[in-house]
C-alpha cells in the first residue's frame, strides 16, 4: 500500500469527487452525458500515457497538441480525398510517429533541452498549420463519423480501444525490458549507460512513441465529429502532464504508473462537468487546472522533502 | 575561441559578433524589400512593438544564466493587463496608483513562483508551467473571457502610442530596465553568482553564496517587469483583454537562447539577448513590409529557436565525437 499511496490518494480523491457529484448534482450520472463525456476523454488518454512515458524518462513534451492538429488535418485531408479510414488511421500514426522523430532526433541525438525543443516545434508546427490552412475546416466524408458504426457503437469503440491501450501500455511498463529501461533512463541515465542500456536511443524511442499515440488519438478525436477542427489539440498538453504529475508521475522522471495517470485524467475531466453541475462558471477551468497542477508538484514536492530530511 | 578572449579574431568569431552581423544582414535584406521598412516612423514602430518581449527577455536572462526557466511571464502580463484595468476602472484608483498596484501584484506572482522553487525545491520547468496555467486562468476568470477593458484617458496611452523627446514614449522605460539588468548581470556580484549556480548549485551553495535567496531574486524581479510591461502593452494596445501577451514568454525565450545564453545556465550576456531581441522584432515587422502572412513570422521564430539551439550544441557535439574516434584509434594498436 505505502508503494502505491500516491496513486491510491488520486484514487481517493477521484471517489470524492464523483460521491460529491452523486449528492450534490445527481444530474452529472444520466447514462447519455456521461457516455459522451468519457468517448471525448478517451483520446486524451492515449496521449497522456504517452506524456507520461515522456516524464518518466526525465523529458518533456509540449508540442503533442500542435502535433495533434497537424494530424488530425493531414489525416482528415486524405479521408476526404477518399482514402479507406484504416488507411488514414495508420497514415495518421505515421505522421505522428515521424513528428516526435524530429523531437526524438534534437532531444537525444544533439542533447538539447526537451522543454525547449517541444516549445520550437509546438509554434512551429501550429503556426505553419495555420498558414497553410488558414483555419479552414475540413469536410469529412460520410462514413468517416463514428466510423462508420452507429454513434453509441463508435463510442463504446472509441473507449475499448482507448482502455486497451492503456491495459497494453501499463503492463508493457510493468513487465517487459523496454518498458523498464524507461524508467532505468528516467531514475539515472548515467547508471543505465553502464548497465548496459543506450539511454539515448531510449529516449529517442520514446519520442517516437509519444508522436504515434498522438497520431492514434488525433484521428479518434477526429471521427467524433463530421468536421476537422484545426484548433482541436490546443492546450493539449496541459491537460495530459497535469493528469500525469496529479496521477503521481514525478516530473524529476522514473516514478509513476499508468493507472494513476488514468485516476488523474478523470479527476481533471470531472472538474469540467463539476464546475457546469455546481454552478461554478466555466472561465475557472483554466485557473483551477493550473492550482491542481501546483498543488499536486508541491505534493510532491513536500513528501521527497521530508524523505530527504530523514535520510540526511 | 575559449583560450584566447580579447584578440581580434576571436572577438570576430565571438556569439554577439555574429548575431550582430545577422540582424544587419536581415536589416538590410528588407530594407530592400520593403520601401517603407527603412523609415524613421517604421524604426520606432518595431521599438514600441519590441518593448514589452524586449523587457521579459531581459529579465529572462539572469533566470536562464541560473539553469532555471520561466514559462509564466506572458500569463503573468496578461493576468497584470486585467488587473490593472480593474484597479483603474472597477476600484477607481488613478491610474498611477492602479500602476503601482499592479506592480505590486507582479512582484507577489513572482514570490509565489520564487517560494515553490526556493522553499521545496520544485524544479522551476513545472511550478511556472502551473502558474502559466493559474495566471491565464485568473485572468480569464476575472473578466469571464470577454470583458475588455478600453477608454483609457489619452494622458495614459501617451505612455505607448506617443513620441517623448522625439522617441517613443514607452522607450525610456525599456532603456532603464535593460541597464539595470546589464549593471546587474554584468558588474554586480550577484551576476557573477546567478552564473555560479548556473554552473553548478551546490557548488555555489559551499562558495558561501545563498542561492535560495538569489534565486528568489530572480523571479521576484521577472514577476516586477512584467508586470511594467503590462502596463506598456495596455498603452500601446489601448485596451487590456484577458489574452494579452499570449506567446510572449516564448519570444522571451527564444531571443535570450539566440543572444547567445546557454539553456544549461552559466554562460550569456544581456548585450546578447538585446541584439536577438533585435532580431525577432526585425523580423517580425520585415515580414510585414515584405508581406507575408503573421503566422509566417510565428513559425520562423519557432524555426530560429531550433536553429539557435543546435548551432550551440553542434560545436560541443562534434568536439565529443572526435575525440571519441581519436580515443578509438588510439586504443586499436593496444588490441591488435
Amino acid at each position: 500500500v505505502k508503494k502505491y499511496f500516491r496513486e491510491l490518494s488520486v484514487a481517493g480523491a477521484l471517489a470524492a469527487v464523483l460521491l460529491a457529484l452523486a449528492i450534490f448534482a445527481p444530474a452529472f450520472y444520466q447514462p447519455h452525458p456521461l457516455l459522451s463525456l468519457l468517448t471525448r476523454e478517451a483520446p486524451t488518454l492515449i496521449v497522456a500515457c504517452g506524456i507520461a512515458l515522456v516524464i518518466i524518462c526525465r523529458q518533456i513534451d509540449i508540442s503533442v497538441g500542435s502535433q495533434f492538429a497537424v494530424c488530425s488535418v493531414c489525416a482528415g485531408l486524405l479521408a476526404a480525398e477518399g482514402l479507406p479510414l484504416l488507411v488514414a488511421f495508420l497514415l495518421s500514426v505515421g505522421i505522428g510517429a515521424g513528428l516526435g522523430a524530429l523531437n526524438g532526433v534534437l532531444v537525444a541525438g544533439l542533447r538539447l533541452p526537451s522543454i525547449v525543443v517541444t516549445l520550437a516545434t509546438m509554434v512551429t508546427l501550429r503556426e505553419a498549420l495555420r498558414w497553410k490552412r488558414q483555419g479552414v475546416f475540413v469536410n469529412l466524408p460520410d462514413g468517416v463519423q463514428w466510423m462508420g458504426l452507429s454513434q453509441v457503437a463508435g463510442q463504446w469503440t472509441l473507449i475499448a480501444v482507448a482502455l486497451m491501450l492503456l491495459v497494453a501500455l501499463a503492463f508493457a511498463t510493468k513487465h517487459l525490458t523496454a518498458g523498464r529501461f524507461v524508467y532505468a533512463v528516467g531514475t539515472d541515465a548515467e547508471a543505465a549507460r553502464l548497465a548496459g542500456i543506450r539511454p539515448q536511443l531510449t529516449t529517442f524511442y520514446i519520442f517516437v512513441v509519444m508522436g504515434a499515440l498522438v497520431g492514434l488519438a488525433a484521428m479518434m478525436n477526429a471521427v467524433q465529429s463530421p468536421q476537422v477542427d484545426p484548433k482541436s489539440g490546443s492546450g493539449l498538453e496541459l491537460k495530459t502532464i497535469a493528469a500525469a504529475v496529479v496521477g503521481g508521475v514525478a516530473i524529476s522522471g522514473g516514478r509513476g504508473n499508468l493507472w494513476g495517470v488514468f485516476a488523474g485524467l478523470l479527476l481533471l475531466a470531472c472538474i469540467s462537468p463539476a464546475l457546469t453541475h455546481l454552478r461554478i462558471e466555466a472561465y475557472w477551468e483554466k485557473a483551477i487546472q493550473g492550482a491542481i497542477i501546483l498543488l499536486a508538484v508541491v505534493a510532491d514536492g513536500m513528501r521527497s522533502r521530508k524523505q530527504g530530511q530523514s535520510h540526511g | 575561441m575559449n583560450t584566447d578572449k580579447h584578440g581580434f579574431k576571436a572577438s570576430l568569431l565571438r556569439h554577439e559578433t555574429v548575431l550582430l552581423i545577422v540582424v544587419a544582414l536581415e536589416w538590410l535584406y528588407f530594407n530592400s524589400v520593403g520601401p517603407r521598412f527603412g523609415s524613421m516612423d517604421n524604426t520606432f514602430d518595431i521599438i514600441r512593438h519590441s518593448v514589452e518581449i524586449g523587457m521579459l527577455a531581459l529579465v529572462m536572462t539572469p533566470i536562464i544564466l541560473t539553469g532555471g526557466i520561466d514559462l509564466s511571464v506572458g500569463s503573468l502580463l496578461g493576468l497584470c493587463a486585467i488587473l490593472f484595468g480593474k484597479f483603474w476602472r472597477d476600484v477607481g484608483m488613478p491610474l498611477p496608483l492602479a500602476a503601482l498596484g499592479t506592480i505590486g501584484v507582479g512582484a507577489l506572482a513572482g514570490g509565489l513562483n520564487a517560494a515553490l522553487i526556493t522553499w521545496l525545491r520544485l524544479p522551476p520547468l513545472i511550478v511556472t508551467l502551473g502558474t502559466f496555467s493559474l495566471f491565464r486562468g485568473l485572468a480569464e476568470a476575472i473578466t469571464r473571457g470577454v470583458d475588455t477593458f478600453t477608454n483609457f484617458p489619452a494622458s495614459f496611452l501617451f505612455l505607448g502610442q506617443e513620441r517623448w523627446l522625439g522617441i517613443p514614449a514607452q522607450a525610456p522605460i525599456f532603456i532603464v530596465v535593460a541597464i539595470g539588468v546589464w549593471l546587474l548581470v554584468h558588474r554586480t556580484t550577484f551576476g557573477r553568482s546567478f552564473r555560479a549556480i548556473g554552473f553548478a548549485a551546490e557548488g555555489t551553495r559551499y562558495a558561501g553564496i545563498s542561492v535560495e535567496r538569489r534565486l528568489a531574486m530572480v523571479y521576484v524581479l521577472a514577476g516586477i517587469v512584467a508586470a511594467i510591461a503590462a502596463i506598456t502593452y495596455t498603452a500601446r494596445q489601448g485596451q487590456a483583454k484577458a489574452d494579452a501577451g499570449m506567446g510572449y514568454e516564448l519570444s522571451a525565450i527564444t531571443a535570450v537562447v539566440l543572444g547567445g545564453t546557454s539553456i544549461f545556465g552559466g554562460i550569456g550576456t544581456v548585450h546578447g539577448t538585446l541584439l536577438g531581441v533585435a532580431a525577432i522584432g526585425i523580423l517580425n515587422n520585415g515580414l510585414v513590409h515584405a508581406r507575408q502572412p503573421r503566422e509566417v513570422a510565428g513559425m520562423l521564430t519557432g524555426l530560429l529557436l531550433i536553429l539557435a539551439l543546435t548551432s550551440s550544441s553542434f560545436p560541443k557535439m562534434l568536439a565529443t565525437w572526435r575525440a571519441r574516434r581519436q580515443t578509438s584509434i588510439a586504443k586499436t594498436p593496444v588490441t591488435t
